[in-house]
């Protein structure tokens, strides 16, 4: 099992080598720079110079080998959109805004998916039930972008109720996480029902109620708990996912979060930003893969050993 | 005196302490009263939105700037009135020599940084040797040209002491010399606000993005940067420049204009919606703030920075370096319906490349060139070798994504179906990202494309020198180019502008571009948002008017809240 | 096959969906036929109209006749929808099998591939492929292709490996049977029936990605519609033209909770336990 672990911890590490240069190359193809030439083009010794300001004149593989040479002792450079701080510091600023939000709508959207799978469960085919179908309906068909903007034009313009943007304050976070958790709650509510409906066909189901419990006792003492683990599984690729961010949501509600300095790295061509997020990204998602492999490996070991 | 007399006396005394106490001139922080209908001071505060930026000076990069909310730690030359005149600023007044190369200018010895020095020639001499410095790298180089061995120095050929910009006799003397006779020099002094060189060794390039080293000799001062929300500017008590602003605060918030303006406008979170200098207004929004009255009355359209958008081709290379395909095109497009449906209020037709307002702009003498003609269009087209089209090759048109506004990109697309219509040729739309679109125009190799120019000084030399074969263009006429140099080097006034406007003639004879529409943005501020600079112009116009409310602009100085702002919940 | 049939047509909503899908493939099929103008036919006088008997579902800014562009729109969605996943399925489906089959160091590096493609967040992966490809239909169905096979490779290979733990397949290995055998004719099809269900979710997922790409700009060029594109379009036309996003809108969400039901209905009619428990 140890073996098991720090294979994969290697494996991590080269798959972090990888991302990192395959986003070097991808940075360095795309057309552009760190430069603005919007107006006339800047004559090619002034272009010279702001490349060798950043670093960029020399050839790509040196660059990224003095990359990972400095990221190797702690320095991910300076982001070019922001040049007073380090990308360190600018991240570790703008990640807990996006960690916040994140927290949030996986917090509730698991409590409300959950409560909404086992209503529509156990009422099938009632009104509740297609209420709540409708709801998670709306998650899942409707882009998260054209919600936000419905939100903001009710909430924020007419009814003027909540702010049309910004971050700072406790209703910041309101039309951002609405927007944000309707889908993985549709997703989490018909993954509950589905299994919820399953168990309550199985046999221990069957033996429970024949032995004259109470219904209340078997669905919240034994089928709940089966069908929290599988539930469980939806967790993992949630955590990720939620933790960089949607880019959308954070550009519409004006978030100073993860998503949003992605999207704005990409048009500034802030190569450090950009190489430090993936760098960040990659290691989010190697480390969930591996714990959740770790967890299948301890329930089924035939993986481990194939 | 009889008890009649006393008593009315003293009513009179009274009634005249009560008045007086009620119009007793309210002055805020820097000394200036406030006009009659104004709120207290402490409601003297501006809110605006802005995109990011990384600096504030306009010597560390011009387009990593807040929109419209800058310049106001430095003192520039000049600056410019709603009337597009020139006034002084740290320049108290200047003058040429007759050979038009050195410009004077006396500067005025009113003015302090915060810090306690004095703003001298030094400070511009520093600043600007910064700009043409390679090593600084800075954005705006090619703007600067005229200034003598400026480009040079850009070069590297020459260390930045030797540019035309240096002390004169005295600390208070700036002396200014040129390539070639520049007789618009001082409208370029527009762009000429300072650093402060102590501060800029102190503490390097962003000193100002900081309160506690932030030094400003302007308006304003930096009370807060709060990175990703907000900017807060506080006025300079201690300001000497001859004209002092109103406004105790600006607060900058930081957004997305594009999508989040109008909505944080609706909402009352600012009170300035738009840009001086170009439209962010959908035609949504358009159609809200028309069918309201309220907003209708607060939208006000101006000339903006005299923008005007145009196609332009890739005139090196087949099919567009034949001369007949380009007139083809131009004839084929309906530029009068596109205005009238599409652009509506916010354009007007164009027919040459200046827009009618900027100096010797000739409508009169260009619109007969091009006219809508489909029967010649095809004519044309079948003279270059593809009759109906035929073995025309699918046209990418590229729109760069920074104009490409709903209005813009419907123009686009309008414009496409009316060739495909026209002339049989099939043409696709495609927003391009805007580095990656520079990227291919500046290096001459984009085929199609939609884009617009707006100027940078009100001169012929500033829009018609783009199209200067060494500029972004892949378009190239030798008479035009002889021209354009010439006449930007003029001083005979009269000539001058002869020879412009047959450069400009060329221009369009030679279909260069073809000149769609001139902008007309429009601006919203609320009804408690007053000042002289927003009153109307001597066109008659009520405008925001170019550059906006930056430090450069006189409007800074003039806008104020009224009393009515206690009516809106602020 | 006829039971798979019969289970399927029990449950109505999924009956429902693959009737609603079936009309929108003859749709996108039959576009040029059916659709009253062309999607670029523009009306300059005509413009920004409401929904009315000429114009069914109403003109956009420039003219175009809104039905047309919707009807074509499905077009474009089908067509990046189902060549999405016919590009994940080549390329995960194969990954996924050597991986689980394999094992060993196969599998290792297989895995690590997967997770270098997970750094890259997909929207933005995709985006970064789109500046680079440039725009166009054929661009973006590589670009989602190349961040979408992931899920059908991780699928794939779990499956992979639960079916060679199974007893036939041991059975089979110790009687000396081939490894070509074993994969096409044992464990593959066994594998057909998740991944079927991983298709029918992921073309409205792919549809959706095409749309953000739209929305953002990086989609395809105009004038060709895509659902995505017009709601992006009508953002900007919302107080007032409720219509230009009110029909995309409908039409996305109608297609992607068809295919949902369709890929419900799926699941429990290819779920071999509901067809073996048929057989008592």
């Amino acid at each position: 099992m140890i073996g098991y672990i720090v294979r994969r911890i290697l494996g991590l590490i080269i798959v972090i080598l990888l991302a990192s240069l395959i986003t070097f190359i991808l940075m360095h193809a795309i057309p552009g720079g760190p430069f603005d030439e919007l107006k006339m083009p800047l004559p090619p010794e002034v272009k010279a110079n702001i490349l060798k300001k950043y670093g960029l004149d020399r050839p790509v593989w040196e660059q990224y080998i003095r990359y990972i040479w400095r990221a190797l002792h702690g320095d991910l450079g300076v982001p070019f959109q922001s040049p007073t701080e380090t990308v360190t510091s600018l991240i570790a600023r703008v990640w807990p805004v996006t960690l916040q939000i994140g927290a949030i709508t996986i917090a509730l959207s698991f409590s409300i998916g959950i409560l909404l799978g086992i209503i529509s469960a156990l009422r099938q085919n009632t009104w509740i039930d297609y209420l709540v179908t409708t709801i998670a309906t709306l998650g899942t068909t409707v882009p998260n972008f054209v919600i936000a903007i419905w939100l903001i034009l009710f909430f924020s313009v007419t009814l003027r109720w909540l702010p049309t943007g910004g971050w700072g304050e406790p209703k910041n976070l309101i039309l951002p996480v609405i927007s944000y958790f309707l889908a993985p709650t549709a997703v989490i509510a018909r993954f509950v029902k589905v299994n919820f409906l399953e168990e309550l066909r199985k046999d221990y189901v069957r033996t429970a109620r024949a032995k004259g419990l109470p219904e209340r006792v078997v669905i919240f003492k034994h089928v709940f708990k089966n069908v929290l683990i599988p539930v469980m599984t939806l967790l993992g690729p949630m955590i990720p996912d939620l933790a960089t961010g949607s880019v959308f949501i954070e550009v519409t509600f004006r978030v100073p979060g993860l998503g949003r300095f992605f999207y704005t790295s990409a048009l500034n061509r802030d190569y450090p930003m950009i190489i430090a997020m993936i760098l960040l990204i990659a290691i989010l998602w190697g480390i969930t893969y591996l714990v959740t492999d770790i967890i299948y490996a301890y329930i089924d070991p035939r993986i481990v050993f194939s | 005196m009889s008890k009649k007399l006393i008593v009315v006396s003293v009513v009179v005394m009274v009634f005249l302490i009560l008045t007086s106490a009620f119009s007793a001139p309210v002055t805020n922080s820097v000394g200036k009263v406030l006009p009659i209908d104004a709120a207290p001071p402490e409601y003297q505060v501006l809110r605006v939105m802005s995109g990011p930026a990384t600096t504030l000076d306009w010597f560390i990069s011009v387009y990593k700037r807040t929109n419209e909310a800058n310049n106001y730690f430095g003192e520039p030359l000049v600056r410019l009135n709603k009337n597009f005149e020139l006034v002084p600023a740290a320049a108290k007044s200047w003058g040429v020599s007759k050979d038009g190369l050195t410009w004077t200018f006396n500067l005025d010895k009113n003015i302090y940084w915060t810090d306690g020095t004095p703003l001298t020639a030094e400070d511009f001499v520093f600043s600007f040797q910064l700009g043409a410095d390679p090593k600084h790298g800075w954005d705006f180089t090619w703007f600067y040209s005229p200034i003598k061995n400026w480009d040079k120095v850009v070069k590297g050929e020459l260390p930045p002491s030797e540019i035309g910009v240096k002390q004169g006799k005295d600390p208070y003397t700036l002396v200014i010399t040129t390539e070639y006779p520049a007789p618009y020099l001082p409208m370029m002094m527009l762009y000429s606000t300072p650093l402060s060189k102590k501060a800029y060794e102190k503490y390097g390039p962003y000193y100002n993005n900081d309160p506690k080293t932030s030094v400003s000799c302007g308006p304003y001062v930096l009370q807060e940067w709060t990175k990703d929300k907000q900017i807060v500017f506080k006025i300079n008590t201690k300001y000497g420049g001859r004209l002092k602003p109103y406004l105790e605060k600006i607060i900058v918030t930081f957004g997305d204009p594009g999508t989040s303006a109008f909505k944080a406008y609706l909402a009352g979170e600012i009170d300035i919606c738009g840009y001086s200098n170009g439209q962010i207004f959908t035609p949504a929004d358009l159609e809200v703030i028309e069918k309201d009255p309220e907003l209708s009355k607060q939208f006000h359209q101006g000339f903006g920075d005299f923008r005007t958008f145009y196609l332009g081709f890739d005139c090196y290379n087949p099919p567009f370096n034949n001369l007949n395909v380009r007139k083809a095109l131009a004839y084929a497009i309906d530029k009068e319906a596109i205005v009238k449906t599409i652009i509506r209020k916010q354009g007007m037709i164009a027919y040459g490349f200046l827009m009618p307002g900027f100096p010797g702009a000739n409508p009169e003498g260009l619109k007969d060139i091009i006219t809508y003609n489909p029967d010649q269009a095809r004519k044309l087209l079948a003279e270059a070798g593809y009759p109906d089209g035929k073995g025309f090759p699918s046209l990418d048109m590229w729109v760069r994504s920074d104009l490409a506004s709903p209005t813009v990109v419907a123009a686009a697309n309008a414009i496409g179906a009316m060739l495909k219509k026209n002339l049989g040729i099939d043409v696709k739309i495609t927003v391009k990202e805007s580095k990656t679109f520079m990227d291919a125009l500046n290096s001459h190799k984009l085929p199609f494309y939609l884009v617009s120019y707006g100027m940078d000084y009100l001169d012929q030399s500033n829009m018609l020198g783009i199209w200067v074969s060494t500029g972004r263009h892949a378009w190239k006429n030798d008479r035009y180019d002889k021209l354009v140099t010439e006449a930007s080097s003029l001083i005979d006034k009269k000539k001058r502008d002869e020879m412009f406007k047959e450069a400009e003639k060329i221009l369009v004879e030679d279909v260069g571009g073809i000149f769609l529409w001139h902008q007309t943005p429009g601006v919203l501020w609320k009804p408690y948002v007053k000042g002289s600079d927003l009153t109307p112009d001597k066109y008659g116009i009520t405008a925001l008017h170019w550059p906006g409310i930056e430090g450069v602009g006189t409007t800074i100085f003039n806008i104020y809240i009224s009393k009515d702002v206690l009516k809106y919940r602020k | 096959m006829r039971d798979i049939i019969r289970i399927y047509r029990k449950n109505k909503l999924a009956v429902f969906g693959f009737f609603v899908i079936s009309i929108i493939v003859f749709l996108a099929i039959f576009a040029d036929i059916i659709s009253p103008y062309k999607y670029d036919e523009i009306d300059l006088a005509n413009f920004l109209q409401g929904p009315s008997l000429s114009h069914p579902f109403g003109t956009d800014s420039i003219g175009r006749d809104l039905l047309t562009r919707i009807i074509y729109g499905a077009r474009t969605s089908l067509i990046v929808g189902f060549s999405v996943q016919i590009l994940a399925v080549l390329i995960g489906v194969p990954l996924g099998l050597f991986a689980g089959f394999y094992g060993g160091k196969v599998d290792y590096w297989i895995s690590r591939l997967v997770e270098v493609m997970t750094a890259f967040p997909g929207l933005l992966f995709a985006i970064f492929l789109m500046t680079w490809l440039g725009n166009g239909l054929f661009n973006i169905i590589i670009a989602l292709g190349i961040t979408g096979w992931i899920g059908i490779c991780r699928v794939t290979r779990a499956k992979t490996l639960e079916i060679k733990g199974e007893a036939f397949v041991e059975a089979a290995e110790a009687l000396g049977v081939s490894n070509s055998y074993l994969l096409f004719k044992t464990i593959l099809p066994n594998i057909i029936r998740p991944i079927i269900i991983m298709v029918g979710l992921g073309v409205p997922q792919a549809i959706f990605g095409e749309a953000s790409l739209s929305f953002l700009g990086f989609g395809i060029s105009d004038p060709l519609p895509s659902w995505g594109k017009m709601i992006g379009e009508s953002l900007g036309y919302l107080q007032g033209y409720w219509y230009m996003g009110f029909f995309p809108t409908l039409s996305l969400a109608i297609t992607v909770l068809c295919f949902n039901f369709v890929a419900d209905g799926l699941r429990d009619a290819l779920d071999p336990r509901m067809t073996s428990r048929r057989k008592g």
